[in-house]
């Protein structure tokens, strides 16, 4: 047995136990039904399918995907407090994440959520490409692109955010995808989900 | 000696050469270009090497940096020779990480944490020195050896659990770009020891100042502290050494160095030549080591690296450290390091955007006009939409 396949044997056996209950919660998102996301009052009415996935990246968020995780993958943030992580932290004690707060101004949350992937990830190439004011969820907000390789892997993916604070909360949605054909391909619909993007009472359908 | 001894001598000299050519040919040194992997498990370490490096060589983290990379190959052929440092191929990769490795086929991997830490050519060179002599020793090969010799998975899994994590300078080695790599770099206390002297002999044949060498590792243990302390944990500096640690710890290794480096004299440090290569990058791997989320760390790091004199781009890289933190007084403390660099430096477009962020963050009206001042200096400036919306 050469090393490495001694060391995928024990990993491989880890990850299938770990993957086997997040898969089963998976669910279809309906086409023209508005939804409250990431267990908040951040409302989204898809003009389309997508599909949530079980595995919540943090308490306060969750991913929707159309092909598959890591192809092209929608995040919301709902409602990010003072002193919270974006997403679960791998490990509080020795990669701990940066932590939101109230006091941030808005050019600080690109920052936020590139130095939370840097560590997450552990990656050195993730960089905020640009950076520009738009209006998110009816309040002034953040629009910025990003890009980022995972190590290991050498694909580049490319991705783009809306943020708003809105009383010391932070709202952001995120989109991000392979560089190669799903990027362009998938970009319009988020930039539909993100028009279609509310706080508090559900948009009629 | 008269003649008739010297030609006894030299009679004898050929007797034993006669007999070495007879004798089956010992196989070249690992460096030596021509070198072919002897036994089955050599080659088949080779050819798992030989294919992460084909990986490594593709991969965006390899910075493709020729003037930086050419002077590494010069510090490290300066270091173990020329010939010797024919057999190395060297890639520089972005990775703000303390580390430094040399496969057993010759693939060495230069971290760029490595290189914004080390203070002069002196210590690059200890480094790499070090990493060399595991490679001529063959110590990846009689590491894979002896692991492949045992069948319990405890046994497996120390190898596993030790991966990466070279210089335990910090337990989050970040993974490189070839993890399989990284497995093989699990060396035992004795091969570090070797490896250690074998490297400083290579510094003092070189010229280079010996007390490079014990001087890294003590800054890297006050480095691995601060961030300990900056993350309110105890100190690891003076853990006693487990059963399955692979590396000498590091204070047993600065106090082993200090002995044998004790009374070679001094030698060339070379601080001129390292800050000129490394010049051009510094920003971007300052901005790398900030963005870690280390602040313990990174403030001793950057008070290492500024010593009696902050530059411009250090009191910025300071300046941002603190913002990003944010505290209400370390904006105030951010404030005055941006504040700083403006004076030593009125064109800096950087510390301006910083200090005008920190001080309207911080509730300061005067930030407006800085970030002003920012936008004059840098009209094409990327954020400057964004940078607009802040202003009244």
């Amino acid at each position: 047995m050469t090393l490495r396949n001694a060391v995928s044997a024990l990993i491989v056996p880890a990850l299938l136990m770990c993957a086997a209950p997040a898969s089963a919660g998976n669910t279809l998102i309906a086409k023209g039904q508005a939804v409250a996301v990431a267990k908040s009052a951040l409302t989204i009415l898809p003009d389309r399918e997508w599909n949530k996935m079980g595995a919540r990246p943090g308490r306060n968020s969750e991913t929707w995907t159309l092909d598959g995780d890591g192809l092209n993958d929608v995040t919301f943030y709902g409602g990010i407090e003072t002193d919270r992580t974006l997403f679960r932290e791998v490990s509080k004690r020795v990669k701990p994440l940066p932590r939101f707060s109230a006091t941030m101004l808005l050019t600080d949350i690109p920052a936020l959520l590139e130095n939370s992937y840097r560590i997450a990830l552990a990656t050195p190439l993730m960089t905020i490409e640009s950076v520009a004011p738009c209006a998110f969820v009816g309040a002034k907000g953040v629009t910025f692109t990003y890009s980022f390789t995972r190590p290991n892997e050498d694909v580049r993916r490319k991705g783009e955010g809306y943020a708003a604070i809105i009383a010391g909360k932070l709202y952001m949605a995120t989109f991000e995808a392979p560089d190669i054909y799903y990027y362009d391909r998938d970009i319009a619909g988020f930039r539909a989900l993100v028009a279609s993007a509310r706080i508090g009472a559900p948009p009629q359908s | 000696m008269t003649s008739r001894l010297r030609r006894l001598a030299l009679l004898g000299a050929a007797a034993v050469f006669g007999v070495a050519a007879s004798a089956p040919k010992e196989p070249l040194p690992p460096y030596s270009g021509a070198y072919e992997p002897q036994t089955v498990d050599e080659r088949g370490l080779w050819m798992q090497l030989d294919e992460a490096e084909r990986r490594l060589r593709d991969s965006a983290f390899v910075l493709k940096e020729p003037a930086l990379t050419e002077y590494v190959r010069a510090v490290l052929c300066r270091t173990v020779g020329t010939d010797r440092c024919r057999g190395a191929r060297i890639y520089v990769v972005r990775n703000p990480e303390f580390n430094a490795s040399m496969a057993p086929n010759g693939m060495m991997v230069v971290n760029s944490g490595l290189l914004v830490r080390v203070r002069d050519e002196a210590e690059l060179a200890a480094i790499l020195g070090h990493e060399f002599a595991h490679f001529e020793q063959r110590h990846s090969l009689h590491r894979f050896q002896h692991t492949r010799s045992m069948t319990d998975v405890v046994a497996w899994m120390s190898v596993v659990a030790a991966s990466g994590a070279s210089y335990q300078v910090r337990s989050t080695a970040i993974n490189v770009a070839n993890s399989a790599v990284g497995s093989m770099f699990a060396f035992g206390r004795d091969e570090e020891r070797e490896a250690d002297l074998l490297g400083a002999k290579y510094m003092i044949a070189a010229g280079y100042d010996p007390n490079a060498l014990p001087d890294i590792w003590n800054r890297a243990m006050d480095e691995a502290d601060a961030t300990a302390f900056g993350r309110k944990q105890k100190s690891h500096r003076y853990d006693r050494l487990s059963f399955f640690a692979s590396h000498p710890t590091d204070l047993q290794r600065a106090t082993y160095l200090r002995t044998l480096v004790a009374g070679m004299g001094q030698g060339d440090a070379g601080r001129e030549p390292l800050q000129t290569a490394v010049k051009p990058l510094r920003g971007a791997f300052l901005a790398d080591q900030i963005k870690l989320n280390d602040f313990g760390g990174t403030e001793y790091l950057f008070g290492q690296l500024a010593g009696d004199t902050w530059d411009a781009e250090l009191l910025c890289a300071r300046g941002d450290l603190y913002r990003t933190r944010g505290n209400p007084r370390d904006l105030v403390s951010a404030a005055a390091f941006y504040t700083q660099a403006i004076a030593l430096d009125p064109a800096n477009a950087d510390a301006y955007r910083g200090l005008g962020l920190a001080q309207l963050r911080g509730g300061d009206a005067h930030g407006v006009d800085a970030l002003k001042r920012y936008l004059a200096l840098r009209p094409d400036a990327p954020d400057h939409a964004m940078i607009q919306t802040l202003l009244p």
